[in-house]
């Protein structure tokens, strides 16, 4: 009798757990990773693009949602490394069970890209700029455009419509600064101009005088300098001190007020890449950036980096949409069928992107420039 | 590249920018000689230093010498934390040298980490703008940053040769760092001198991260990066002396920028590291100059029976 009991027990607890299973299999929320840097010495720039992609979430999710539907972000460090990277994805991925995140900076985005592939789960990269990117696996997809993008741009402006025959590029000697140098000086050459001095400096210097005296003695009519927000700055300011006052060009790293502060004349004719449209391009860049100053008292680090953070969310919420409209289970493998099918993106503040067979994006590049005192619109390429 | 003025404008641009370079260097020195601690939470002190200075000039908008004598009482104050609540207490439970070791390293990254805490991470400098103007010297750009920063640390060195020298407490310094159980046995209080030495430390690396800090944007981490020139230009320059140190500094830094006319620029940091393998491993006491020979004239006269001829 006992033993009935507890059969009969032990079929009924077995019964209620499966449909209790069975209703909670049904989304009630869809989930997306995002893996930036909180701490260490990125984390200026991540904690920002954070509270982009966090404005975002909470706009989608007051505007309903995935239709009815919450749309959460999980948020992981991984302090610019690729080694604590690998950490936060592989949680994200096993214990978060997600099926698509956001990262950014090369060195993670490739560290983690073997784990999105084997997990067949999607890795938009959203910032990251290093030109391998557009080869890292199926599964990885970048929302930015790639380094050769801008910095082709500027090389082909100068070069074209700056109409400059001699270029200096100086340049860090890391992945950052690398890449996008050779980049800058096989599309200035092919434009039809001479780099007439081609120099690295050390990721840990602090003087540049020996650098900046070769390019000075190689008479360049406009110099390329690709470093990081850490010692640019100084570089341009050591660059005006030694007299070379020629148009320095930038990417879009140092596009920031704080530049012109520390600078302030030696600011003047100091060009920098923007991937994004600026406040004076769209009434919702507009908004976005006085949001920045009512909320946080300033505006925010990397504009154009925050504005695709903001996107990101946005992009994510459209295929998790069309996948819960159909009633596809939302794993990353479907999520990647569904973003494909889909293609071309209407986002709020860096306009439409439409992925390419690369698994990258082409956008408009918009130069802007130092003029008294103020970062000024210079032109629009590729639009 | 052999131009007279490219040659002239990287020996003085390395010849001023060693300034802080030789301060860390002699502060690390000194703390060496006296305490024989290698003190990697100099570091700690650096930091501590700088950002007393820019909360004095960027956030409380002091004027620039009130944000440096701020700048000093943060390192001077941090020394003083090291050395009361750190070596002080390793000293008392006769912590191996090993240990020691590993309590500076730490030290200096949980300053670091506390720093980035409250600061942040973006880099920064003490003054808004880190733009000097320059003057044309004979062709050399030489910038308003450049003299007041050599001026200072040739004052640094002079007042810490005079205080070793002549002062009371330099001797003390000196006796200790010679043989500090004598030198107590003779009466001197041996935790006060090593005090003064942690503290003499933190000034001198104050006064360098206030130079460094109106020409280069610094991070929580970057006194780190910066000590291991310190410690490069103390080896080289001799384990337990100061002004070896000092030149040493110099040297490193007119040998690294100057590499530039030579080499690829893409090889200086591999240039400034090779060149210390090599010395270090030739020279591990450091360069020591050639000893002066003592060519002392001694006439002996030859001793002659001072008598009368009957001994007496």
């Amino acid at each position: 009798m006992t033993k009935q009991w507890g059969l009969k027990s032990t079929v009924g607890l077995a019964l209620a757990l499966a449909l209790t299973t069975g209703v909670t299999a049904q989304q009630t929320s869809y989930k997306f990773g995002l893996a930036m840097p909180l701490t260490g010495g990125q984390a200026t720039y991540g904690n920002d693009q954070v509270k982009a992609a966090e404005w975002a979430v909470d706009e989608i999710n007051k505007k309903g949602g995935i239709n009815g539907k919450k749309l959460e972000m999980i948020v992981l460090d991984t302090q610019a490394d690729p080694q604590v990277g690998i950490q936060a994805v592989n949680r994200m991925i096993s214990v978060d069970k997600v099926a698509v995140f956001v990262t950014a900076w090369s060195g993670v985005v490739k560290a983690v890209a073997p784990i999105a592939n084997d997990n067949k789960v999607v890795e938009l990269s959203v910032g990251a700029n290093s030109p391998d990117i557009s080869q890292l696996g199926d599964y990885v997809y970048t929302t930015f455009p790639l380094a050769d993008v801008d910095i082709r741009a500027v090389a082909n402006y100068s070069a074209k419509d700056m109409g400059k025959k001699k270029a200096a590029v100086l340049f860090i000697n890391n992945e950052t600064g690398i890449g996008s140098a050779t980049v800058y000086r096989d599309t200035f050459t092919k434009a039809g101009g001479q780099v007439v001095a081609y120099e690295a400096y050390d990721q840990k210097a602090t003087d540049f005088t020996g650098p900046l005296l070769k390019i000075r003695a190689a008479n360049p009519e406009i110099i390329h300098l690709q470093g990081l927000v850490a010692e640019s700055p100084q570089v341009i300011a050591q660059a005006r001190q030694l007299g070379i006052t020629v148009p320095i060009t930038s990417y879009s790293g140092i596009y920031n007020q704080k530049l012109i502060e520390q600078l302030g004349a030696a600011a003047e004719n100091v060009i920098a890449t923007s991937l994004a449209p600026g406040v004076e391009d769209s009434p919702l860049v507009k908004d976005y950036v006085d949001r920045w100053v009512k909320d946080v008292g300033r505006a925010p680090n990397g504009l154009p980096y925050t504005q695709y953070l903001y996107d990101a969310p946005a992009l994510i919420a459209a295929v998790f949409t069309s996948l819960d409209k159909k009633g596809i289970t939302p794993t990353g493998e479907n999520f990647r069928k569904e973003m494909l099918a889909i293609k071309s993106f209407d986002l709020p503040l860096t306009g439409k992107i439409t992925f390419s067979e690369d698994h990258t994006v082409n956008k408009p590049v918009y130069l802007v420039e130092v003029k008294n005192g103020k970062w000024t619109k210079k032109a629009v390429v590729g639009q | 590249m052999f131009d007279l003025a490219v040659v002239s404008q990287i020996l003085w641009t390395s010849f001023a920018t060693s300034s802080y370079f030789v301060l860390f260097a002699v502060a690390f020195a000194l703390v060496l000689k006296v305490n024989k601690v290698f003190n990697f939470a100099q570091a700690g002190v650096m930091t501590c230093g700088f950002y007393a200075a820019y909360v004095g000039v960027r956030m409380l908008n002091l004027p620039g010498y009130a944000g440096f004598m701020l700048g000093i009482a943060g390192g001077v104050a941090m020394s003083f934390v090291l050395e009361y609540f750190g070596f002080a207490v390793l000293r008392q439970r006769k912590a191996s040298a090993m240990f020691v070791f590993i309590f500076t390293l730490i030290a200096s990254q949980f300053i670091a980490y506390a720093v980035m805490m409250i600061f942040g991470t973006w880099p920064t400098t003490i003054f808004a703008s880190m733009f000097w103007p320059v003057t044309l010297v004979g062709g050399i750009a030489v910038s308003a940053w450049d003299m007041p920063a050599i001026t200072a640390t040739v004052t640094v060195l002079a007042a810490l040769w005079a205080f070793l020298k002549y002062s009371r407490n330099g001797q003390f310094m000196l006796a200790v760092a010679d043989n500090a159980d004598l030198a107590e046995l003779y009466g001197i209080q041996k935790d006060r001198i090593l005090m003064m030495s942690m503290l003499l430390a933190g000034v001198i690396v104050s006064i360098g991260m206030f130079l460094y800090g109106t020409r280069a944007q610094v991070q929580a981490s970057a006194a780190t990066e910066l000590m291991l020139f310190a410690v490069a230009a103390t080896i080289l320059g001799g384990i337990g002396n100061i002004w070896g140190a000092a030149i040493a500094a110099v040297v490193l830094g007119v040998v690294q920028n100057s590499s530039i006319l030579f080499i690829p620029s893409a090889w200086q940091g591999f240039l400034l590291f090779a060149f210390l393998f090599f010395a270090i491993v030739l020279f591990p006491s450091g360069f020591r100059l050639p000893e002066r020979r003592n060519t002392l004239k001694r006439t002996v006269v030859a001793p002659q029976a001072l008598t009368d001829g009957k001994g007496h």
